[in-house]
């Protein structure tokens, strides 16, 4: 008995070190992208403040042209989308991928040439974009000039992500390398072909809608979601130290969301000026998407049930499972919208402007916000320094996008249903969304109070201010010691760490 | 087979699977549409942007104008609307409110590049706003939308506009707004009590000689009482500044040049009938 107690502590130890020094290897660059994701979060945000603030006080910063609603939109959806998100994104995949393939990161330099392209890419949308280059094109508003930097960042990382993947040293492949690999292969595929069709060879009249929006779809389909689901699957079941509930469904629930999510762009121009069985078809596609959020919600749901209280204690779980139950309601949400009765309500209305949020803050942002609270401190060996600023964080973020989604939510409905009966005058409409444009604007105060709370964390921590990574975690109360003693006290971060993922 | 390959396959082929349906099959139905002709000899629609409505159409492009106009007219069977006690209606909002006269077809768009659909209607549909306005309201509205409606939420574009000293005689093309609108470009100023008292004390005459001019039956305006004063600044504040223009920049030019040739939802098509 003894002796096979020491081996596997054994085990575990020597598990442990591979891990520490994978997470080394992985510091440099890791960091850089997720510095950089940061510094584009707080951008974004103040780009979003302005905007907000502009649709119901429009003498806000009125009288110059860089500032004006529109310019701040399009830079506002770049530096969240391409800068925040997607750098994030990246290095969730960098860092992913070599735990999960255990090997260390190789060939850092060509992921610093990635960051730093990608983050000049950036650097010229949303400057280019204020100072009057922007494209009006939805989610592609980046200048023709920044769009090869986009491509060859992306495509280094995709090429890093494929070369790493062919060295694993591990050979169960887990799902969340499913989900990485083929959004690194989707991405610069789709980024590519819609910039070539739309800007640098473009289709005549409304084919490019059409390419743009499936574009604007997949851009969150194939891209944001599967890196985000692919992290709570990582992160739920490393943070409770036990096994994702199926396997078989985690794998259907991954090709039913390839087969179906990339139909589902076309119910965005509904009612438009292109063939009716555009929309049709897409609205087919998004009603299939509840099979694979179904998937993903069961296993998520059937892995987490019995460790709920653990929410009370871990940051990383509480924003991983926020963002994960997020991206549950968001799809079927995503799903309904699209029935045709349905989005002739909420079409051209702040009601999709709510939805999108909810996606891309609730679901991706707060999930990645997670994963910064498990990576970083295995990163710089440092643990983050108050949890209470998490919890600011955390409230700022849950309570922030919610009201967010509220607001909109309701305006958005009434907007659109009055939109559609020609005697409520226009003027009427505009008196009626505009307190809850203002309700907005003080959930984006909320969330950008958490994102100052969040950079002063990770300032701390990269510092190195903050304490040593020896004494556990920083946890929001410390666990009542419901099993052992020994489990809670001696060992409190290594056992969730242990081999249950590996096997 | 490999799992790297399994996956490399299956995700080429979903992804591919979208890209033929919801990229090259619309590319291959939509691509070559001509412009229409009733008859051989008729102008064809539509025409190519041309000269200064081009350059207009890259001002509203990069000012992100389409963020909040759409530029599509959906059909009279479009829009759900339900009341009691008639039940479920289908409006046709957009043709209704005069946004169009007919629902807009691809080969409205043959020559849009690139083609601002639009996504949201935080301000009402401009597919056919050139047949709604002059340019003179145009400029006037782009230039600070609340003196026209003081319920809208639109942005000022005063920074297309040029406030400059007259020389000689005012400019044809200056805007004839009153000084509550020119004093600070892009706001709407009215001066304090304290102020106005001041400017009363230096021109006062002045106002009020001008007051008795132009207005046909002048009443019986009392400057020592408080009400006369705010009488005769509601005058002032509605006449332009004596030394000052606005003038549109070319950029304010062309951008309402391209907005009064936004007609596309007027010109009788075949396929737009139903």
């Amino acid at each position: 008995m003894a002796v096979n107690v020491l081996t596997r502590d054994d085990h575990r130890l020597q598990a442990a070190r591979h891990r520490a020094s994978i997470d080394l290897s992985c510091r440099g660059p890791v960091l850089a992208f997720c510095t950089t994701a940061l510094f584009w979060l707080l951008v974004g945000s103040a780009l979003a403040l302005i905007a907000s603030i502009k649709l119901h006080s429009p003498y806000f910063l009125t009288g110059s042209s860089v500032l004006t609603f529109g310019r701040v939109r399009m830079a506002h959806l770049q530096a969240v989308a391409l800068g925040w998100s997607s750098l994030a994104a990246m290095a969730a995949c960098l860092w992913l991928m070599c735990r999960l393939s255990r090997v260390e990161l190789t060939y850092p330099r060509m992921l610093y040439v990635a960051c730093a392209l990608w983050n000049i890419a950036t650097t010229l949308a949303v400057g280019g974009i204020l100072l009057g280059d922007g494209t009006s094109v939805e989610w592609l508003d980046a200048p023709v000039y920044a769009q090869p930097f986009f491509v060859a960042g992306v495509g280094l990382v995709a090429g890093w992500v494929a070369a790493t993947f062919r060295r694993r040293q591990e050979s169960h492949v887990y799902v969340t390398q499913w989900y990485i690999l083929a959004a690194v292969f989707w991405f610069p595929w789709l980024y590519t072909v819609a910039t070539l069709m739309i800007f640098w060879t473009p289709v005549t009249g409304v084919v490019q809608p059409v390419i743009n929006w499936w574009f604007n779809h997949n851009f969150l389909g194939l891209w944001l979601t599967p890196i985000g689901v692919g992290t709570a699957y990582y992160l739920i079941p490393k943070i409770l130290g036990r096994p994702i509930h199926s396997y078989y469904l985690s794998i259907t629930g991954f090709w039913a969301l390839a087969l179906f999510y990339s139909w589902a762009g076309m119910h965005h121009l509904i009612g438009g000026p292109i063939p009716a069985w555009l929309a049709t078809a897409s609205t087919v596609g998004s009603m299939m998407m509840f099979i694979p959020v179904i998937a993903v919600a069961i296993n998520h749901h059937m892995t987490m049930i019995g460790y709920f209280h653990r929410l009370k204690y871990s940051p990383s779980l509480r924003f991983t499972v926020f963002g994960a139950i997020a991206y549950t309601a968001v799809s079927f949400q995503g799903s309904i919208e699209s029935l045709k009765d349905f989005s002739e309500v909420t079409h051209f209305t702040h009601y999709t402007v709510g939805h999108a949020h909810l996606g891309a803050y609730g679901f991706v942002a707060m999930i990645f916000f997670g994963l910064y609270y498990y990576m970083i401190p295995r990163l710089t060996g440092r643990e983050w320094a108050s949890s209470r600023l998490i919890r600011l964080h955390f409230w700022c973020s849950a309570i922030g996008i919610t009201l967010y989604f509220t607001t909109l939510s309701i305006a958005g409905w009434w907007q659109g249903r009055m939109l559609n009966n020609p005697n409520v005058p226009f003027a009427n409409i505009i008196a009626y969304i505009q307190p809850y444009l203002a309700l907005r604007s003080i959930a984006g105060i909320l969330m950008t109070i958490g994102h100052i709370a969040f950079a002063i964390l990770f300032i701390v921590n990269i510092a190195g201010w903050g304490r040593l990574r020896t004494a556990g975690p920083t946890l929001f109360v410390e666990p009542v010691q419901q099993h052992t003693p020994e489990v809670a006290t001696s060992v409190p971060y290594l056992r969730p760490q242990s081999v249950h993922l590996h096997q | 087979m490999d799992r790297g390959m399994v996956l490399f396959v299956g995700a080429l082929l979903t992804f591919t699977s979208s890209w033929l349906g919801l990229v090259l099959f619309p590319f291959w139905q939509l691509q070559n549409q001509p412009p229409y002709r009733s008859e051989p000899t008729d102008d064809p629609y539509p025409r190519p942007l041309q000269g200064l409505a081009w350059v207009g159409m890259k001002v509203y492009q990069q000012s992100g104008c389409m963020y909040c106009h759409s530029q599509q007219i959906r059909s009279d069977r479009f829009g759900n609307w339900w009341e009691e006690p008639i039940g479920m209606m289908r409006t046709g909002g957009d043709i209704k409110r005069g946004w169009g006269l007919r629902r807009t077809v691809p080969r409205d768009y043959i020559y849009d590049y690139p083609t601002m659909l639009g996504t949201m209607r935080t301000g009402p549909d401009l597919s056919n706003v050139g047949s709604r306005y002059s340019a003179l309201w145009q400029h006037i509205h782009t230039y600070n939308p609340r003196a026209f409606n003081n319920w809208s939420i639109m942005p000022s574009f005063a920074y297309l506009y040029r406030k400059e000293k007259i020389v000689g005689s005012r400019s044809e093309k200056a805007l004839p707004l009153g000084r509550e609108w020119t004093v600070h470009p892009g706001y709407r100023w009215r001066p304090s009590e304290a102020e106005w008292e001041l400017i009363l004390r230096e021109q006062g005459t002045y106002i009020l000689t001008s007051y008795l001019a132009e207005t046909p039956q002048p009443d019986n305006l009392n400057l020592a009482t408080l009400q006369g004063k705010r009488q005769l600044l509601e005058y002032w504040l509605a006449t332009p500044e004596e030394d000052w223009q606005l003038v549109p920049t070319p950029q304010a030019e062309a951008l309402v040049a391209y907005l009064l040739t936004l007609r596309k939802a007027e010109y009788p098509l075949p396929e737009a009938k139903e």
